[in-house]
């Protein structure tokens, strides 16, 4: 085999890729392993669909059986039933986009103060703001507790978004996205006589469109997933979001595993749909947060 | 009334009024708190109302506190065996992925992914229907002839048992960040070293994992941070958090039973503030080991 041939075969990755026999069977061999991966980190959530739609009785007996035996949606009748389950994907619904509005637009305000103006003290806030990320929430989780129960937002929509709102992570991606803005466009329109507000709105925000778009994505995700902070701020049951109320199932000694299975289920599903049409916001939205940069 | 449109409108105020409702939340629910936090942590504290200074009290009662021992105990070893497992696996995966060696790379990287769409409570769900003794797993090592375990009954399995759910929650996850970090390396490096005859594994060696390593500080780190504050998992795959023998007991769970189960503020922030200063001190080793960060620009 010829050099050039070698070379330009080369990949990134430092895998050199040979013409030949020997390397399609090498091919063949990675993506057979692959597929037993993907197959391993597929059962989990399949079971759980699966046993969604399995009498509770079948649901432990069913050894590996993965073909859905006797299937009913009985399941799903009696979470309807027996909790406020509509109360509490409603709720997940509004908290998590509620959260998620609320801090992209302080995360944008601020980030582009960061990225585009010089002033007094604004290293120094950036830096306390990136050290703020390394402070565990279980640290502040006790001061916030007491702060809520005072100011009274215990049970309350504001008591849960407003003490998450301040995201590091947020304010930290938005200014890296804006320091890539050029100043000359945002002196033009200054020239034409834009306010500095209206520069915000009109000129960057156009601009910053798309990395809006990833960080409403994944802070929604983030809030609908998370427990510790809604499980403190939340007591009554029909104001929880999702993740509290199935924590109340499965917390038990002997969870209903039919109720826990089919109301997992139907706080996964509509994710999973909504990333399959969303999949480059998510993937590379989690990629920017990795390399820091978009 | 005209002067004041004119300040508010100026450059130098401007900037302030843009990050004004960022730094006025960021003020309120972050640093207030830490400082409270820090404070509490040097008090008796009766209900959420009475705070009495007890000096070091908190900290000296947790030295000899058991189940205080063991919970850092039992969240370093996770810690510890998540980075060994979390960071050289989606590693090799991404690099296999990235290499055009595997058919459809795209398809897998998104079924890896998928986990970490779902919620913590949901993963712990299915993992401890999973885990229980007639489960899905002890099915599976039935047929491949090997012994059923009681994993989320016995001690030494507990942690084995978090492991092998974090393995599935965060694998795809890692694999995306590395990936990204694989998309920035030039090709020509792998070029050039290609002429001079280097072989697959050297240049993963001497090429992909040096010019990765901003990627892999900042997973590591980020594992660390995580590591540390597991909760979600051990609440979850246990009856009321409680596991046997204590093998499952986490900090973050064990600060949270004292804050809220108990109603020991005090003593609770007293383990909120070792277990800041453990992720804060591991951080900056890792700055240190690794070299600063690159990225500013």
């Amino acid at each position: 085999m010829s050099v050039t041939s070698q070379y330009s075969f080369a990949t990134r990755a430092g895998v050199q890729i040979q013409r030949g026999g020997r390397s399609r069977l090498t091919t063949i061999t990675i993506t057979a392993i692959f597929i037993i991966i993907a197959f391993l980190f597929l059962v989990p959530l399949y079971w759980m669909v699966l046993s969604s739609v399995r009498p509770l009785g079948l649901i432990f007996t069913s050894g590996t059986n993965l073909l859905p035996n006797e299937a009913t949606l009985d399941n799903y009748a009696k979470l309807f039933r027996t909790v406020p389950y509509v109360n509490w994907f409603a709720n997940s619904i509004v908290q998590s986009v509620g959260f998620s509005v609320a801090s992209v637009a302080i995360c944008a305000l601020g980030g582009f103060a960061l990225a585009k103006y010089r002033f007094r003290g604004r290293n120094v806030i950036f830096l306390l703001i990136l050290l703020s990320q390394m402070i565990p929430f279980y640290l502040l989780v006790i001061p916030l507790f007491v702060i809520i129960v005072k100011i009274g937002l215990v049970d309350t929509l504001i008591g849960a978004i407003l003490p998450l709102a301040a995201h590091p992570i947020g304010i930290f991606f938005m200014r890296q996205y804006m320091l890539s803005i050029e100043d000359e466009l945002l002196d033009a329109a200054r020239v034409d006589g834009a306010s500095e507000y209206r520069l915000f709105f009109s000129v960057v925000v156009p601009i910053i469109r798309p990395a809006i778009a990833t960080l409403l994505v994944l802070f929604a995700l983030e809030y609908w997933n998370n427990l510790l902070w809604p499980l403190i701020v939340f007591r009554s049951p029909d104001r929880m979001p999702l993740a509290v109320g199935l924590s109340t199932l499965v917390t038990q000694y002997f969870p209903s595993y039919d109720l826990v299975m089919a109301g997992s289920t139907l706080a996964t599903l509509p994710i999973i749909v909504l990333f399959l049409f969303l999949r480059r916001q998510f993937m590379e939205g989690f990629g920017a947060m990795g390399t820091g940069m978009k | 009334m005209n002067r004041v449109t004119t300040l508010v409108n100026s450059r130098k105020v401007a900037p302030w009024v843009f990050l004004a409702p960022f730094l006025i939340l960021f003020i309120v629910f972050k640093v207030f708190p830490v400082v409270l936090a820090v404070l509490m942590s040097f008090q008796k504290i009766q209900g959420i109302n009475t705070g009495v200074f007890n000096g070091t009290a908190n900290y000296e009662a947790l030295a000899s506190n058991v189940r205080f021992g063991v919970a850092l105990r039992n969240t370093t070893v996770y810690t510890i065996a998540t980075l060994l497992v979390l960071i050289p696996i989606p590693l090799v995966i991404a690099v296999l992925l990235d290499s055009g060696r595997v058919v459809k790379a795209t398809v897998f990287r998104t079924i890896l992914f998928l986990p970490a769409l779902t919620s913590l409570v949901v993963v712990g769900s299915v993992f401890r229907a999973v885990l229980t003794p007639t489960g899905l797993l002890n099915s599976a090592l039935a047929q491949f002839g090997l012994q059923p375990q009681r994993w989320l009954e016995v001690a030494d399995l507990a942690i084995p048992s978090l492991v092998l759910l974090a393995v599935w929650r965060w694998t795809g996850i890692n694999i995306i960040y590395f990936n990204s970090g694989l998309v920035n390396i030039s090709k020509e490096f792998y070029e050039a070293a290609s002429i001079d005859g280097a072989n697959p594994f050297q240049l993963f060696w001497h090429i992909t994992l040096p010019l990765l390593r901003p990627t892999t500080l900042f997973v590591v780190i980020l594992s660390i941070i995580g590591g540390f504050q597991v909760f979600v998992e051990p609440y979850i795959l246990y009856p009321g958090g409680q596991s046997p023998g204590d093998g499952g007991l986490s900090l973050a769970y064990l600060i949270y039973r004292t804050a809220f189960n108990s109603f020991n503020l005090g003593s609770a922030a007293a383990m909120g503030v070792i277990l800041a200063l453990i992720i804060f001190i591991l951080s900056l080793i890792q700055f240190r080991f690794f070299g600063a960060f690159q990225r500013e620009g």
